[in-house]
């Protein structure tokens, strides 16, 4: 059983100071994320950097150079609607730690992000929905089969394609949870790779609840089968919960100094 | 459909340790597939051989072994002659007079036959295992004086364990450049949780090698075995950087102490001479040990030293 593998969400254009970072090409805040979520465990640094209509070019070459160049060639996740950043990114992408995320696909109008995957040797989080919510599980299969047959037929391995369930808001769809860890086992049961956003389960929740929240989910998560998430590794309750989650599972070697890990 | 052959190469690799000085240095680990796999990817390190003899020198009452060792009386020449075993990659000294359930030398005497081993087996083109008593105390005292009196022979200490490990690791690694090994009695949570103290004491993965338990086949060995693989599978296929170290067994100690090794011919002669059934003990166990994964063995006779590194040298 691989490692469950975190992607850091923390470098994302909402955040007012990650935005202004970026506009202004101001490397310190960046960075200092970073180093915080790489010193507490992820693997895969998220940049997003929203539509970037105007300059995702650029921005892409140099959000991605920054973080290679200062964390030893961490591998990235770009994370933008602007299908060419992702590719001028790539092309100063050094893989040598792993290759580029592209987040993300899905079965409708970025069905080519696969496409962008396959070309560029990358893998593709690839989300299981066309338009808005899936009904069921049976319409996130079949998007998920859309994708993987779309992906293989470009010549891709599956394991390339992180299949993410669509994570559902629990305030107003509660009642599609249950559906929603069922689609994550079936994931599982094919052999697929898995990602998703979990702490979209807890928004519009008061502040105090969200901890709780994601933290139960993403055990519930794992427990499925989910492979990977992309979450904040500074929330240390958050990452302690992952951490025993994988003994349970007996995906790591227990020892006493496990959380410190 | 035609076959096609899947190398199952792992993206983690077990890590490397340099034993020796100079043209004495052997390195174990390495290995980014399952033991003796190497029609999966190359095994650069091959598993090594070594050979050990105690402080009091071998028991001459196995004909073959006092044949081996005839006319070599001090520890020096014991580990000189050690050294000229064929298949033996390494020699090992047991420090049993220094165990304080027997004469109990002081540390400053066992440290002194440690210093004339250690150059004995560099002069001989070996590195040198040392095996302590497994005395908490005595083994907290005695490894950094041994750790200081063989400087510059970058020898590996067997073992510190986790009621001593602090002193041991601060004085062997940090102060004396000396590789130690890090010794849990058949625990795999020990095993990782004193890798993970060790590294937080600031000692660099390439100084410790994990001394995961001993026993004879038959024996309980299977826990052992079962260890061995269990810490294989996480350091490889689960990539935990904190059991990628290099795995050695020393098997003479449990394989001449069970019943097989030890009762005379006299009492059973439908066993046949001590002699061969120690051997045999000796390499059964080796044998079983290196299929689990193990990276070095240490034996106590030539004859079993030969065998089971002439068996790695055809599997590589």
């Amino acid at each position: 059983m691989d490692k469950f593998i975190i992607i850091g969400e923390r470098i994302h254009c909402i955040s007012p100071a990650i935005r202004d970072a970026i506009a202004n090409r101001d490397p310190a805040p960046i960075l200092e994320r970073a180093k915080d979520q790489l010193a507490s465990g992820a693997t895969y640094l998220d940049l997003n950097i929203g539509p970037a209509e105007r300059d995702g070019e650029e921005i892409m070459q140099w959000g991605v150079k920054l973080l290679q160049e200062n964390f030893d060639n961490v591998p990235v996740a770009l994370d933008t609607a602007n299908k060419k950043a992702i590719t001028a990114g790539i092309a100063v992408y050094d893989r040598s730690k792993g290759k580029p995320i592209i987040n993300s696909a899905d079965a409708g109008d970025r069905l080519g992000y696969i496409d962008l995957a396959a070309e560029n040797d990358a893998i593709v989080i690839a989300l299981c929905s066309k338009q808005g919510v899936p009904r069921d599980n049976d319409e996130r299969m079949q998007y998920c089969q859309e994708m993987l047959e779309h992906g293989m037929s470009l010549g891709m391995e599956s394991d390339d394609m992180w299949f993410d369930p669509l994570t559902l808001v629990i305030k107003g769809m509660q009642e599609k949870q249950v559906e929603y860890l069922e689609f994550i086992r079936q994931l599982s049961d094919l052999g697929l790779k898995s990602t998703a956003g979990l702490s979209n389960a807890s928004n519009g929740m008061p502040k105090d609840v969200r901890p709780v929240v994601d933290a139960v989910l993403t055990a519930m998560a794992i427990e499925c089968g989910l492979t990977s998430a992309i979450l904040n590794p500074n929330d240390k309750h958050l990452m302690d919960v992952v951490k025993t989650a994988e003994v349970i599972l007996n995906h790591t070697l227990y020892a006493d100094s496990y959380l410190e890990l | 459909m035609g076959y096609k052959k899947e190398p199952q190469v792992f993206k983690a690799k077990i890590g490397e340790v340099v034993i020796g000085a100079g043209d004495a240095a052997v390195t174990i680990g390495g290995e980014n597939v399952w033991s003796f796999y190497s029609f999966d990817a190359p095994i650069e390190h091959k598993p090594a051989t070594g050979i050990e003899f105690s402080d009091k020198g071998p028991d001459r009452s196995l004909p073959e072994l006092a044949a081996f060792y005839e006319g070599a009386e001090s520890v020096a020449d014991i580990a000189a002659r050690a050294c000229t075993a064929p298949g033996a990659d390494f020699v090992s000294l047991i420090l049993e007079s220094a165990d304080p359930n027997g004469d109990n030398i002081p540390s400053e005497d066992a440290a002194a036959i440690a210093k004339e081993a250690a150059e004995a087996a560099t002069a001989g083109g070996k590195p040198l295992v040392i095996q302590t008593t497994g005395n908490t105390d005595k083994d907290g005292e005695l490894i950094p004086k041994i750790a200081e009196a063989a400087q510059g022979h970058n020898v590996l200490i067997l073992a510190a364990k986790e009621e001593n490990y602090k002193g041991i690791a601060v004085a062997a690694v940090t102060a004396y450049g000396q590789k130690i090994g890090a010794e849990s009695a058949v625990d795999i949570n020990l095993a990782k949780q004193l890798n993970v103290l060790i590294a937080q004491m600031g000692i660099a993965p390439g100084s410790c090698v994990m001394q995961l338990g001993n026993a004879a086949a038959g024996y309980g060995f299977e826990y052992l075995a079962s260890t061995i693989e269990r810490v294989k599978l996480a350091a490889l296929t689960q990539n935990d950087d904190t059991l990628q170290m290099p795995v050695i067994i020393p098997i003479g100690s449990d394989a001449w102490a069970v019943k097989e090794s030890l009762v005379s011919e006299e009492d059973f002669p439908e066993w046949g001479p001590r002699e061969e059934r120690g051997i045999e003990m000796e390499i059964s166990t080796a044998v079983a040990a290196l299929a689990a994964g193990a990276n070095a063995v240490i034996l106590r006779h030539p004859a079993a030293v030969k065998t089971v590194s002439g068996m790695v040298d055809q599997l590589m």
